[in-house]
């Protein structure tokens, strides 16, 4: 059985523990407690195509930038999950910014890029037209919420098939 | 100098040892793990087994192997709970691993990177909050701006219609006066034939101010129920060649007064009838030509009707001195006038009511162009073709009916006011009708029931007992023949209301005799 390294990137208080949280335990929790270095979990997926992959993955501290312990986290990676705040516009900006410096660093590797807190529609922040734009470029986007759960089995489901066929 | 003697050195490595929970592995070229020592079970490292692949035993390291340099990974969460400082180191025989425990220093960071990533989502919040602030702030700045816009149009507008009242009243009053002098005159018995036409003249100037001075009002009330939304429509069939040759004998007159030339014209592919309000269409026409007359010296004022695409397009062009172009962006709005024509008489609203009319049809009215050479309003609606073998009677026949009709009927009169009801009175016996009077509901209700008029004219404001309770008793008693309410209310609610009571017509105070007794014929003829 295959197994791969992904690593969750963004900005802080953007979900990615919650994200991972909610993957791999079904489990979230209101309480912001914030992430130093990175946390590390595990979670056998059983893809639609029949296929299975271990997943390790690696919940790194959040920054706005690609800092050397960022960096060297990434190592062996095979493929990242970039992660914004849909409430917060500028961890939108701290997302692109990290794609560009994550693949400077990594090389061509495949990435989803999650706008998360979906369901706190009413404080969105992040315009139809910036996501359309992206979109039209080949990005792969996602609405999820870690605290309803929606998007996020699709998130992971999908980087692991892009991973497996790379 | 003095060395460290190498059993304290011993006994400092060991506390530091202890301290640090370290624990080594040992990986060969292939990436299995050969030996491990220290406390992996502290780093959730149950069962490490030696021969085996070290990354399904060690997830954190997948990717990792081998190093080609010493690479330290700091504060690697791991599933014990605990924090570590992974330590890889290449050597000839593959890499060796050591895991040093960081999790007080990892406690410590993260008590203190906490406070400021809330402080930060705090300061982010607040300045989120400041500019809902700031836009909220303008928005009520621009309502407030708004709002004393419209009052001081509104100001603007009672002074305006105060002139505008008083100035029909003055003559009104006035030219009275001069009939009660005239009267005097006639007693003393001077040239009667110059009296004569004197009183006419007189008359016909009261009766001018008074019709300017209730087509004011209606002009009020009609805002006023546009802007409360209660205007409703009434599509009938309209004979759109009969409505144009009235506009005609209407507009003649005052087009030759100021030398005129009044050019109206229909072509050849609008229909005959059209299914619309002819009402609504019919006032905002008038206002168009009104004002077209009113600010033409020279030159012509001409009116088109075309048909296209299933829509009555009028268009209504004069040569007068045009509209300011400042003035042209604000001319459908309502108690706008230019500086200009603040002499003419008006309160702006003509313009206003036409377009909400026009919009509420379901049409469109626009200015569509205007300079010194002259201007040209056009306006369009939507509307169905109506049945076009309904008889039309000549005006002599519909008379001929009228004189007829009326030589055999008894007309129950119900009206409190003595003035009103010696007027309509005088109408109805000119008319050849026989009139039984009532001065408050209960009378008009125990006269109707003895003498069973053919017709009931019912005001519906009276005393003892009002036109609505005494119609619904007629109606409860099977009284059967025609009642018309008489109002002084042009609103439509309570024109309803006096429906639903029982009557079959109503009509508006003041109302002129032609459609009093028209509406009379029609009623009896039914």
């Amino acid at each position: 059985m295959q197994q791969k390294k992904i690593c969750m990137i963004g900005d802080f208080s953007v979900g990615k523990t919650s994200l991972v949280s909610r993957f791999v335990r079904q489990a979230f929790s209101d309480k912001y407690l914030t992430t130093v270095g990175v946390k590390i979990d595990t979670k056998l997926v059983d893809l639609v195509d029949g296929r299975q992959v271990k997943l390790i993955l690696w919940d790194i501290a959040g920054n706005g930038a690609l800092t050397t312990a960022t960096a060297s986290y990434l190592r062996g990676a095979a493929g990242y999950i970039l992660v914004v705040d849909g409430t917060r516009r500028p961890t939108w900006d701290s997302a692109i910014n990290l794609q560009k410096e994550v693949s400077n660093h990594l090389g061509d590797k495949p990435f989803v890029l999650l706008l998360n807190k979906a369901d706190l529609r009413d404080q969105w922040e992040i315009g139809k037209q910036l996501v359309s734009s992206h979109m039209a470029q080949g990005w792969n986007i996602i609405h999820t919420s870690a605290k309803t759960g929606i998007g996020v089995e699709d998130a992971f489901s999908l980087l692991s098939i892009k991973m497996l066929d790379t | 100098m003095s060395t460290i003697p190498l059993s304290i050195a011993k006994y400092i490595r060991a506390m530091w040892v202890s301290d640090m929970i370290m624990t080594y592995l040992q990986v060969d070229r292939d990436g299995n793990l050969v030996s491990w020592s220290g406390h992996p079970h502290h780093y959730g490292l149950n069962h490490l087994k030696t021969g085996q692949a070290v990354v399904e035993q060690v997830p954190f390291l997948e990717g990792f192997l081998p190093v080609r340099h010493t690479e330290i990974l700091q504060f690697v969460g791991t599933e014990s709970g605990s924090a570590a400082h992974v330590h890889l180191i290449p050597t000839n025989e593959g890499t060796s691993i050591l895991l040093l425990d960081a999790t007080a220093e990892h406690d410590r960071q993260q008590k203190v990177q906490q406070q400021a990533n809330e402080l930060s989502l705090l300061a982010y919040q607040q300045s989120r909050l400041v500019q809902e602030l700031e836009m909220a702030r303008q928005a009520l700045v621009e309502e407030k701006k708004h709002i004393e816009q419209e009052s001081e149009l509104k100001s603007r507008f009672i002074a305006n219609l105060s002139h505008e009242l008083r100035t029909p009243l003055t003559s009104i009053v006035g030219y009275t006066e001069l009939m009660e002098n005239v009267q005097k005159d006639n007693d003393e018995i001077v040239e009667c034939n110059k009296d004569i036409e004197n009183a006419e003249n007189y008359l016909s100037t009261v009766r001018d101010n008074a019709t300017h001075l209730l087509s004011l009002i209606d002009n009020v009330l009609e805002q006023t129920q546009l802007e409360m939304g209660h205007v409703v429509l009434q599509a009938s069939n309209c004979d759109i060649k009969k409505l144009v040759h009235e506009l005609h004998r209407v507009f003649y007159p005052a087009a030759q007064e100021k030398n005129l030339d009044l050019r109206l014209k229909i072509t050849n592919d609008v229909p005959a009838r059209l299914y619309i309000d002819e009402l609504r269409l019919r006032q905002v026409i008038i206002n168009l030509l009104n004002n077209a007359i009113k600010f033409t010296t020279q030159g012509y004022v001409k009116l088109q009707i075309d048909w296209q695409d299933d829509a009555l397009i009028f268009t209504v062009t004069d040569t007068g001195t045009g509209i300011a172009e400042d003035i042209q962006q604000r001319i459908f709005t309502a108690f706008q006038r230019a500086d200009e024509v603040k002499h003419l008489p008006g309160v702006g609203l003509g313009l206003a009511i036409s377009y909400q009319l026009i919009e509420l049809m379901g049409g469109e009215l626009t200015l569509l162009h205007s300079s010194e050479h002259g201007s040209t309003f056009q306006g369009s609606i939507q509307a169905t073709l109506a049945h076009t073998s309904a008889e039309n009677l000549s005006i002599a026949e519909v008379q001929d009916a009228k004189e007829e009709t009326s030589k055999h009927y008894v007309i129950l009169l119900a009206e409190d006011v003595n003035s009103i009801r010696t007027l309509m009175e005088f109408y109805l016996q000119t008319g050849g009708y026989k009139v039984i009077c009532a001065e408050n509901g209960q009378e008009a209700y125990e006269l109707a029931l003895q003498f069973q008029p053919d017709i009931v004219l019912m005001d519906l404001q009276m005393p003892v007992m009002d036109g609505y309770h005494a119609i619904e008793a007629l109606r409860n008693d099977a009284f059967m023949q025609p009642i018309i309410a008489l109002s002084a209310s042009s609103f439509e609610k309570d024109k309803e209301a006096a429906l639903q009571a029982g009557c079959d017509a109503y009509l508006t105070k003041p109302t002129q005799i032609e459609t009093l007794l028209s509406t009379v014929t029609q009623l009896l003829n039914d």
